[in-house]
């Protein structure tokens, strides 16, 4: 664990970057139809819980990393092993992400460029930024904020100004019912984006105050899932539900609709923009997460040493994970949730919890009479 | 030293690589498609009539000099067994790589429409990252696409925004004519309670005059472009036109209708008053009583007197009031035999569908599959049309009015 902290606010940004992340460019929780918003809502929701679980193993363990804890959980051995499946988890998503900024890319900008080429020059970015830590992130983090949500904000309005939006594409509600609605949101949109939180974990140990880790964690949460149901209402509500669902990138094809006065059109700079910033720090944490965990396992002093030996397993892995853009698509939608994020992001948080609560109770109803 | 050597060495590749050179595109070997038509010859082919500015000429003005010596376009025909086949063979007798992120229009020959439809063409449209869906979709009327992208253009240079802005300005001041984008048509096609309607586009005149450029050089050109018709669409097949005020009708209950006028008569004088529409709402709603779907349509317009013909007292409020009326009526007719024709096509272009979709999805899932011939021809449609007359322009009273006392 580096020497370093982060204030609160400056965890809120990382949060809310995060989380909006690759989120905001995929059609989340489209097989939601019309009512897509609504899964994202519901999914906020059950994010707020799983951040709970993960706030809680925090308070029990204030001062040190996941890795560290986890081996005082469950034991040396099996901790370990643990929290080295972790690693390779957070990796993998780096990975994903890294992925799936390098086909956006190379589907709208760079039809031509080799992929790799695309991953290994923000892999260099990512590589440099770990390397200076995460205070460094963090401040970055702040400053690229203002930048998302000036793009955010001034992208709305031109699409409010020009009449896009047909509320009506929205309509009727809960066409099949609540059921098709509650199974996205708890295959889809809890694991991703909400349930990524995971990663924060590995960020708290260096929140300045602690006290504040609750609140800023669910209102980051909230803020983020409110931003991304927004995102996609516009999105059905521009394009209709019959294209988003064929579109790769539905924000993408909503930017592109904004034709004002002649002159403001084709503002798909405002989604690269926006891709490539919010891809940055999505990789960047799942890779910080990876690097120090790895470091903090192996017990080696200067974490940043690590950056460029497993910044190259990154960009390998993100090469060789799928072969083309459907395959990545489907292991993210169809397996990835089932298989990574549903253990890694509650069944077993929740296990250490169980245990650690046990532990932690013993050990105060030991203490307690010697005091 | 070696580090700054390793430095010195990463900048210079990174300026090399970061600056973009990689699948780079000068402007002077773009050719630039302004608009795309399509076709289909006695073999079955695909014939792609592509428009291609000739930037040289285009900027012309009173310094350029070049204009007029040369056409604003070239136009190249290429043809192929599917759309990117054909896009792609065009290189064979063109010097530069066409660019389609400036392609604007899209012109559908009336043959292609009718017997093949338009559903298979439009994929590639849809896929191509350059290709823009904003682009506008017109049919070529009476004709082949390729007549309507040869033939030059007055007043604005380059063909394609000639029917562009044609398009644009009619559907703002007359409202017979839509301007449709791609997208749009696209989801009109798949959604089982809507139709697409496409503005036609005629040619007007001598062909073999068109694409003269001596022919720009007359106060009255021999051949031009018009904007007539409405296309309809049903499963994905031109089935028929709406001309005139059938036309005019399907875009009220669209709300579609910007500025409009509206003639209507008075007392034994016809034509004797213009209402000039300044905004209009219009409600499509859905209702559902004893299994069987009903359409209510309430348009709401504001307007002006903009012409009187006969001695009308338009200071008199009661005069107004039944000016109001008459203007109602007109609509209501407009509208109405609008909505009976388009029964009869059994095509719903209007999205009742989609309205009856909305306000009762369980019913919806029953009647999507025979909507069209089945519901859609029957289907009772209720309309209230509210009219109000706000201001008459710089006069009340028509001069008409004291030459008449004056007898």
């Amino acid at each position: 664990m580096e020497k370093a902290k982060i204030s609160a606010y400056q965890l809120f940004v990382l949060i809310v970057l995060f989380e909006i992340g690759s989120a905001l460019l995929v059609p989340l929780a489209i097989e939601a139809k019309q009512d897509a918003w609504l899964a994202i809502l519901l999914g906020m929701t059950g994010g707020f819980f799983i951040f709970f679980m993960y706030h809680r193993l925090y308070l029990y363990y204030p001062d040190c990393l996941p890795t560290t804890y986890v081996q005082k959980i469950i034991g040396k051995f099996c901790g370990r092993i643990l929290a080295f499946l972790y690693m390779i988890y957070f990796l993998y998503l780096a990975a994903r992400v890294l992925r799936d900024f390098g086909e956006v890319l190379a589907v709208i900008a760079y039809p031509v460029t080799p992929i790799t080429l695309n991953h290994a020059f923000l892999v260099l970015v990512v590589i440099y930024t770990v390397r200076k830590g995460i205070e460094v992130l963090a401040r970055t983090g702040e400053l690229f904020f203002v930048l998302i949500y000036l793009l955010a904000i001034s992208g709305f309005i031109l699409l409010l100004v020009s009449g896009l939006i047909d509320l009506n594409n929205l309509k009727p509600m809960l066409e099949e019912g609540l059921s098709p609605v509650i199974k996205v949101a708890f295959t889809q949109s809890l694991f991703f984006p909400f349930g990524e939180a995971v990663v924060f974990a590995m960020i708290l140990p260096y929140l300045n105050n602690p006290k504040k880790a609750k609140i800023i964690g669910l209102s980051a949460l909230g803020l983020s899932g409110i931003n991304l149901a927004i995102s996609m209402t516009v999105n059905i509500g521009v394009l209709g539900v019959s294209q988003v669902l064929r579109t790769q990138f539905p924000l993408l094809s909503t930017i592109q609709m904004i034709q004002l006065a002649e002159f403001l059109e084709r503002l798909d700079i405002f989604f690269m923009l926006a891709v490539i910033v919010l891809g940055f720090f999505k990789i960047s944490l799942f890779f910080y997460a990876a690097v120090i965990g790895t470091a903090d396992l192996f017990h080696i002093k200067k974490p940043s040493q690590l950056a460029f030996p497993i910044g190259f397993v990154l960009l390998f892995l993100s090469i060789i994970i799928a072969s083309n853009i459907m395959e990545h698509f489907r292991e993210g939608l169809q397996i990835v949730p089932v298989y990574l994020h549903l253990p890694f992001q509650i069944i077993l948080p929740l296990l250490l919890l169980i245990i650690a609560f046990f532990k932690n109770r013993k050990k105060r109803g030991q203490g307690k009479p010697s005091t | 030293m070696s580090r700054r050597l390793f430095l010195l060495f990463f900048i210079m590749i990174s300026a090399v690589l970061l600056s973009g050179c990689w699948s780079q595109r000068e402007l002077t070997n773009l050719a630039i498609v302004s608009a795309l038509g399509i076709d289909k010859n006695e073999k079955g082919e695909y014939v792609g009539t592509f428009q291609i500015v000739n930037p040289g000429y285009v900027a012309g003005g009173l310094q350029g000099g070049a204009g007029g010596q040369s056409a604003p376009v070239t136009v190249r025909k290429s043809t192929g067994d599917n759309m990117m086949e054909m896009s792609r063979r065009l290189s064979t007798h063109l010097s530069r790589k066409q660019y389609f992120a400036h392609t604007n229009l899209l012109v559908i020959g009336e043959d292609l429409a009718k017997e093949e439809g338009i559903l298979t063409i439009l994929d590639v449209l849809d896929r191509d990252p350059e290709f823009r869906t904003t682009a506008s979709v017109v049919i070529a009327q009476n004709g082949t696409a390729e007549d309507v992208l040869k033939a030059l253009s007055p007043i604005d240079k380059i063909p394609a925004n000639y029917v562009l802005k044609t398009m644009k300005y009619t559907e703002e001041r007359w409202g017979e004519n839509i301007d449709v984008a791609l997208h749009e048509v696209i989801t009109d096609l798949i959604s089982p309670g809507k139709e697409p309607v496409i503005t036609g586009f005629r040619f007007t005149g001598d062909g073999e005059q068109a694409e003269k450029l001596e022919k720009l050089q007359n106060t009255t050109p021999e051949a031009l472009l018009q904007a007539d018709g409405l296309a309809i669409i049903k499963d994905g097949k031109l089935t028929g036109w709406l001309d005139g005020e059938t036309a005019k009708g399907a875009v009220w209950v669209l709300d579609k209708i910007q500025n409009t006028a509206i003639i209507v008569n008075w007392k034994e004088k016809k034509a004797a008053i213009a209402y000039e529409v300044i905004r209009q709402q219009t409600n499509v709603s859905a209702h559902i009583k004893n299994n069987t779907p009903s359409i209510s349509i309430h348009i709401r317009a504001e307007g002006d007197i903009g012409e009187v013909t006969a001695p009308v007292d338009l200071t008199d409020e009661q005069t107004l009031l039944k000016i109001e009326k008459k203007v109602e009526q007109e609509i209501k007719k407009q509208v109405d035999n609008s909505i009976r024709h388009v029964q009869k096509e059994k095509a719903d272009i209007f999205g009742f569908g989609e309205a009856v979709h909305r306000s009762d999805p369980a019913a919806w899932k029953k009647w999507k599959h025979e909507w069209n011939d089945l519901y859609f021809p029957e289907l009772q449609v209720n309309m209230t049309v509210d009219a109000f007359v706000r201001r008459s322009g710089l006069r009340n009273k028509s001069y008409l009015s004291e030459v008449e006392n004056n007898h």
